[in-house]
């Protein structure tokens, strides 16, 4: 179970700040294809409530929504995937919204939706939002984060539950704070 | 309760025990085999299900790269004491985590396919690790191999039953090998024995042979000398009687010694028919020491002047039944014998004494017995000989000298008589042989020893006789005598001319030879009796068996035995032919009264 005291968003924010610099940009590519990486590997271990899909052939949706971080690294990633039977694939959005058709949702936050909004936006629907402790404070279902020099992640279950989503026991034992 | 069991041959038995036996081994290797098979496909899938556990738990820690969490996965296979590697591989498939136990060999570094399989004792697993169709890496697992112990822990049952049935067949295999090898001993044995068996009757009867030829050599040798002796004498005497016929007196002398020895020669005859048991038997009651008192003098002449004669004869004058003829042959048997065993002189005694033979005896039924015993003086037997010396033929005397014939008749008399012979003697200790003669219940005929001399009977005048016999000396010395006699005689050389003449008229008498060829006597009496129903018919037989001329005549034709002395033929034929007559007379006179 994730947790996000005060102290934990504070350190976040403070990184955030200390990588916001020149060297940043050589370190995070490491970090940016782990996160692609780890973006396209939730799908497998999240169990979307059948109305999410139309067919068994609809394709699982990534979006990415607000300033795309990843580049071509994502696609990469997705290309030729699949969960079950759907085709993964990536969509870039400006605005998340209900109905924007996303499974799961980087939310990255942009000029015209910030990340709170976003992620206010699909609160209660079938959507596994991902958040970045790179990108800001805000926590989605997934939130990102740095441990040991390692990108882990936090689960915040109830809002997952909240959302209609089941988390696999598998992802939940992983997740930082999940007791092992 | 009694088991019935089957009554099977050994053969069988011991077939069944050998299959039973490869049954047993045939059924615990494939029970060995069946639980090996089952044993490695219940590991494999086992480790399979596993490797698959882990495969599927590790899915996540693969996918996020959480090495922490799949050394704790990988780790916790400790606790499984078959593993001996695992490994855990990304989906390049290079090695993440690895672990081998308890010094066993490291997992592979790079993986391999994925596949299950048993190889080398361990069973070495590769799963994929996969999440909704997403391979996110690869685990492995190998199964340590069974140490020995867990090998003969797992198969000692089978193991012990499948080394109980092979030693169950080396052992039925060798036991039927033994059985095989004593029944073709036993085979064997018993063809050698049959062969020696086969040797041994072969020998037995060349043996028996040779014996057979001896004793017949012995016989005739003997019998040849004795008769001999006799012709001599015969043909001596009558030589002389042709030379000198008109010396009367010394005429008579001739003719009495040619005439004895004629006896002796009969009586010799008479012996050898007694044992080829072709003669009757004239069982009739008699005093034994009257028998023995009438022969003194003949046996004193047999004995010749070095041998006392003496005779120790009971009072009791029981009767006993036998032969009368055969017994004085009997007794001079044994008086010649011990006149033989006595060359340089002795004594023999004659006794007579009633003996009892008590209940248990093995040869005779308990009565009185008279014990008739000749003992000499003379030089005694061994006794092989005494326990040959009543076999026929059986002689110690050289070839010429005896029959053997001698004591072979004592037994025979003895033996008809409801008796026994038996011989005590001992080399240089004399002989005593004793004859039991069985009492006889009924009392002595009178007068039945030696009937004396009678004048020789006239016939009837004129009466015819018809003589056949087919060899013309006799025919010719019968028609003499008979025509000596005052008889007419019609000569007949067979049964053809006796049936012609008696078909042209009745003769008074027929004197009838037995054994000719073509018609034997039999068939010419009874081609006679048709002709002439009360013709008085006299039998002449040298060796013919009595019952077979009774057999064929009746009981009561009169046989007169070869040769035969002229006073028997005269009175023979003169009491038939008076018979005869007076039934004639006795006939007419019934005829005369009814007319």
């Amino acid at each position: 179970m994730a947790r996000t005291g005060p102290a934990e968003v504070g350190r976040a924010a403070a990184l955030l700040l200390t990588l916001a610099g020149p060297a940043q940009a050589h370190m995070s590519d490491l970090k940016l294809a782990v996160k692609a990486a780890y973006l396209c590997k939730l799908g497998p271990f999240v169990a979307w409530p059948a109305a999410a899909f139309g067919t068994a052939e609809d394709p699982l949706v990534i979006c990415i929504q607000g300033a795309d971080p990843f580049g071509r690294v994502v696609d990469r990633e997705v290309a030729g995937r699949r969960v079950g039977t759907h085709p993964m694939v990536v969509r870039r959005i400006l605005r998340l919204e209900r109905g924007s058709g996303c499974h799961i949702a980087y939310v990255a936050g942009s000029g015209s939706q910030s990340a709170d909004q976003a992620l206010a936006a699909v609160d209660g629907a079938p959507v596994l939002t991902v958040t970045d402790s790179d990108r800001g404070p805000a926590k989605g279902v997934v939130h990102l984060v740095l441990d040991g020099g390692k990108v882990r992640f936090a689960i915040n279950a109830a809002q997952a539950q909240a959302d209609g989503l089941g988390i696999s026991s598998k992802l939940l034992a992983l997740a930082v704070g999940a007791s092992r | 309760m009694r088991l019935a069991w089957p009554n099977l041959s050994e053969r069988r038995l011991t077939t069944m025990a050998w299959i039973s036996a490869v049954v047993l081994v045939a059924a615990s290797a494939a029970l060995g085999l069946r639980a090996e098979v089952a044993f490695r496909r219940d590991l494999t899938s086992q480790t399979n299900a596993q490797a698959d556990i882990l495969a599927s738990s590790l899915t996540a820690a693969l996918a996020f790269d959480d090495l922490l969490a799949m050394e704790q996965y990988v780790q916790a296979l400790r606790a499984n004491p078959r593993l001996s590697a695992a490994a855990v591989y990304d989906a390049q498939g290079r090695e993440l985590v690895g672990l081998h136990l308890r010094h066993m060999r490291p997992p592979p570094i790079t993986i391999g396919p994925v596949r299950t399989e048993w190889t080398d004792g361990r069973v070495r697993a590769t799963r994929r690790a996969a999440e909704q169709g997403q391979t996110l890496g690869y685990v492995f697992m190998e199964t340590r191999r069974d140490s020995w112990s867990a090998i003969l822990g797992r198969h000692v049952g089978v193991g012990l039953l499948t080394l109980m049935g092979l030693i169950l067949m080396v052992l039925v295999s060798s036991a039927a090998a033994k059985l095989q090898a004593r029944a073709s001993e036993l085979a064997q044995a018993n063809a050698r024995l049959t062969e020696e068996m086969g040797a041994r009757a072969q020998a037995e009867e060349a043996l028996r042979q040779s014996q057979k030829m001896e004793a017949l050599g012995q016989l005739t040798g003997g019998i040849a000398h004795d008769f001999n002796n006799l012709l001599q004498v015969i043909m001596g005497a009558l030589e002389l009687i042709g030379r000198k016929a008109s010396d009367t007196p010394r005429v008579q002398v001739w003719a009495r010694h040619g005439l004895a020895a004629a006896e002796r020669g009969a009586s010799l005859t008479r012996q050898l028919l007694a044992f080829s048991r072709t003669q009757k038997l004239d069982l009739r009651p008699f005093v034994v020491a009257d028998l023995v008192t009438g022969m003194r003098e003949l046996l004193q002449r047999t004995l010749g002047g070095a041998i006392e004669l003496v005779l120790d004869l009971d009072a009791a004058r029981m009767p006993v039944l036998s032969d009368h003829t055969q017994l004085e042959l009997a007794i001079l048997n044994l008086a010649i014998n011990a006149r033989d065993a006595m060359p340089e002189g002795g004594r023999l005694t004659i006794s007579t004494e009633i003996v009892t033979v008590a209940p248990g005896h093995p040869l005779l039924p308990p009565d009185d017995y008279v014990a008739l015993s000749v003992t000499d003086t003379g030089q005694g037997m061994t006794p092989e000989v005494i326990g040959r010396a009543f076999d026929p033929f059986f002689t110690t005397k050289s070839v010429g000298k005896g029959t053997g014939l001698g004591l072979s008749q004592v037994y025979g008399v003895a033996r008809q008589a409801g008796g026994e012979a038996r011989i005590e003697s001992r080399p240089g200790g004399g002989t005593t042989v004793t004859v039991l003669l069985r009492r006889s219940l009924e009392p002595a005929a009178v007068g039945v020893s030696a009937p004396g001399p009678e004048a020789v009977v006239a016939p009837s005048a004129g009466a015819t006789v018809l003589v056949v016999d087919d060899d013309e000396q006799v025919r010719t010395l019968l028609h003499e005598t008979l025509q000596l006699l005052g008889y007419r005689v019609l000569d007949a050389d067979g049964g053809a001319a006796a049936i012609r003449f008696l078909q042209a008229g009745r003769p008074d008498a027929v004197l009838l030879d037995f054994a000719m060829p073509q018609m034997n006597g039999a068939q010419v009496a009874d081609r006679a009796r048709q002709l002439w129903p009360d013709l008085p018919i006299v039998f002449a037989s040298g060796h013919a068996d009595t019952a077979a001329i009774q057999a064929a005549v009746g009981e009561d034709a009169p046989i007169l035995r070869k040769p035969f002395e002229l006073d028997l033929l005269a009175r023979t034929l003169s009491s038939m032919i008076g018979r005869s007559v007076a039934a004639e007379r006795a006939a007419s006179r019934a005829r005369g009264e009814v007319g």
